[in-house]
């Protein structure tokens, strides 16, 4: 089902926010050793879904096109966030990288729809994947890292 | 996408708010029906002309403490009800689509229209400064001051049940008044939650009163001796054979924002992609049951291969409106307000095939995503081929319907749309800033928007109209508002 509305869009947001929010608070379980930088994916993750709605609530009026600001398969975006219990740390590292991957894709398509219709919220998707490009490199400076 | 939660979970009689008590009035009581579902999510009285006096008599009695309450203490009262709003602004949307039918997206942007305006009247400080001239003859100065009045009814239509009444209450209060509004009785929750925010936020008893009812309730205020002004939107056959004329009887100021039938120019330099984005959200945003909803798309001197491929364009879009109940966060665009309405949609309907428009898209047949009765559903509805002496192409149909003509020149473009007796919202796409200029400087509309489909003015701005659209002077919001919620007492001073 192809999402077409504002709603729709920041509710997408939301629930790749919070699903990821939930891996990372996982992965702060398993690998305590790292519990710190997983809990700090898992907060910003809560602090870009009060961004998104905040600028939404803040600038959606009956003079944009909220109907149809969108045109996103969700499909495209969805992950499991079931982790095997048999991967290696740098396995889930890579899953990891992978699921940011496809929330990047997500920001920046919606953000590349919606941005001569939704005044200030394609600019904080914009925002929100240059901040999971950080991410990346912080993840992937976990894998590089020598096993203790 | 799951149906988000209905506010309003149980049938309750609703009260009126009046000097700061809930009080259950003894007038008729009638069902208020969510159009979506066709089911009765409330029950609202038809208050009587006692009911509404002894509203009018409290806001009277509260009116010399407000008046003497500084200004920046009154703009107080005033931030923390927009604080409570936003506390509550996902509940005051759903409400808005509950009981009204529009989408939630729509109903999310009224509450932040209906909240830019309460913002702006927090200003209310500087807004409301007078001014001042020293020595206007030798040791004379002279002055004004902005001096509140008393008491003002606020009467509110069906469409936008949250946002309107807020395009005046919040400066009638902060200028020092006191206020009366009257919902409409088909969408009288969303001003109750609003009333219960404002009690919520501690204004003193009688500064803001709610009076649900009818025709009673607004003769009422306009026979009443004690209220000072009106604010009204709705009709035009209301708004100026009944409120501004009797106004004028009465020695009321008045705002009577009425009715419209807005053309969109279509040039053929327009950027069509976005065109056609705004035309959808023009056309059929808010079921079109809005005074700036566009009605006549008029495209100008196009080729037949740039017209019908526009046009293509434009129905197969539109074809895929997804209808439904406004609390799926997938739907587009929900049902009219209520049966009687949809009917009256299906006579123009009737009446455009009958004088010879060509139904391009059938509305009257439509498919309602979910399980909903199909009481107040309506699909959008495209006739070409129409004229500006149709009743489609002339009237207001209020209602998910667009006539499209077509026209040789921009001069012809303006001539129709002048010629048309409403003047509330036109509007031009076009990526030429000459023919831009010209419609802007030659049409009659209150409202003028250059690639905006919906020509909706900031709070900060006033909300226009001109011929059958407007009648009154100053209008509501921004510092309009302020001026016609005051009188200008001038003071001319000498000291011996």
């Amino acid at each position: 089902m192809i999402l077409h509305t504002a709603s729709e869009g920041i509710s997408l947001a939301r629930k790749l926010e919070n699903d990821s929010a939930v891996l990372y608070e996982e992965l702060a379980q398993r690998y305590t050793k790292d519990a710190e930088t997983f809990l700090s994916f898992a907060k910003d993750n809560k602090k870009n879904i009060v961004q998104i709605e905040r600028t939404y609530y803040g600038v959606i009026t009956d003079a944009i096109e909220g109907g149809y600001a969108f045109n996103i398969d969700p499909d495209n975006y969805t992950f499991n966030t079931t982790m095997p219990k048999e991967a290696n740390y740098n396995d889930i590292l890579d899953k990891a990288l992978e699921i940011e991957d496809k929330i990047i894709k997500f920001y920046s398509d919606a953000a590349e729809q919606s941005k001569s219709l939704m005044a200030d919220v394609p600019r904080v998707f914009q925002i929100i994947a240059k901040k999971r490009e950080a991410r990346k490199s912080q993840l992937r400076s976990l894998a590089d890292r020598p096993v203790a | 996408m799951a149906l988000l939660e209905e506010p309003i979970k149980e049938v309750k009689t609703i009260r009126n708010y009046i000097n700061g008590e809930w009080v259950e009035s003894k007038g008729e009581i009638v069902d208020v029906v969510n159009p979506a579902k066709y089911q009765t999510i409330a029950r609202v009285p038809i208050s009587t002309k006692t009911e509404l006096d002894s509203a009018v008599e409290a806001a009277k009695e509260a009116f010399p403490d407000w008046r003497a309450t500084p200004p920046v203490a009154r703009a107080r009262y005033l931030f923390r009800l927009k604080e409570l709003v936003e506390e509550n602004f996902e509940e005051v949307s759903r409400i808005q689509t509950q009981e009204h039918g529009k989408t939630i997206d729509e109903s999310r942007g009224e509450t932040r229209r209906g909240i830019e305006n309460i913002e702006v009247a927090c200003g209310i400080p500087t807004l409301m400064q007078g001014y001042y001239s020293e020595e206007i003859a030798s040791g004379i100065d002279e002055w004004v001051i902005p001096t509140p009045l008393g008491v003002f009814g606020v009467i509110g239509p069906f469409n936008f049940p949250w946002m309107i009444p807020l395009w005046s209450a919040p400066y009638a209060v902060a200028t020092g008044n006191c206020v009366v509004i009257k919902p409409s009785s088909e969408v009288p929750n969303s001003q109750m939650r609003l009333a219960e925010l404002v009690e919520e936020a501690g204004f003193p008893p009688g500064v803001w009163n709610v009076v649900n009812g009818g025709r009673t309730v607004v003769n009422g205020m306009l026979d009443n001796p004690d209220i000072v002004g009106i604010t009204f939107v709705g009709s035009t056959p209301t708004g100026r054979d009944v409120v501004y004329k009797r106004c004028g009887e009465t020695g009321k100021r008045v705002v009577a924002q009425c009715g419209a039938k807005n053309f969109m120019t279509i040039m053929p330099d327009c950027d069509v992609d976005r065109t056609v984005a705004a035309m959808m959200t023009s056309f059929f945003g808010n079921t079109g049951q809005r005074c700036l909803s566009a009605a006549n798309a008029v495209f100008v001197g196009a080729s037949d291969k740039f017209y019908n491929d526009f046009m293509d364009k434009v129905v197969d879009q539109t074809s895929r409106i997804k209808i439904g109940y406004g609390l799926d966060e997938s739907v587009q665009m929900g049902p009219v307000r209520d049966k009687a309405k949809k009917e009256n949609i299906l006579r123009y309907i009737e009446s455009g095939i009958k004088e010879g428009a060509k139904l391009r898209l059938d509305g009257r047949t439509v498919k309602v995503d979910g399980d909903y009765p199909d009481t107040c559903f309506l699909g959008p509805t495209i006739f070409e081929d129409a004229t500006p002496d149709m009743k489609i192409g002339s009237e207001e149909i209020f209602g998910p319907v667009m006539s499209v003509m077509r026209v040789k020149n921009l001069n012809e473009a303006i001539e129709i749309s002048n010629n048309n007796p409403f003047g509330n919202g036109n509007s031009i796409f076009t990526t030429d800033g000459k023919s831009a200029r010209e419609f802007q400087y030659s049409i009659t509309s209150g409202n003028v928007g250059i690639n905006i489909g919906i020509v909706a003015p900031m709070a900060f701005f006033p909300f226009s109209g001109m011929k059958d659209s407007f009648f009154g002077i100053l209008h509501t919001q921004g510092q309009e508002a302020v001026r016609f919620f005051t009188e200008s007492k001038v003071v001319i001073q000498r000291w011996f």
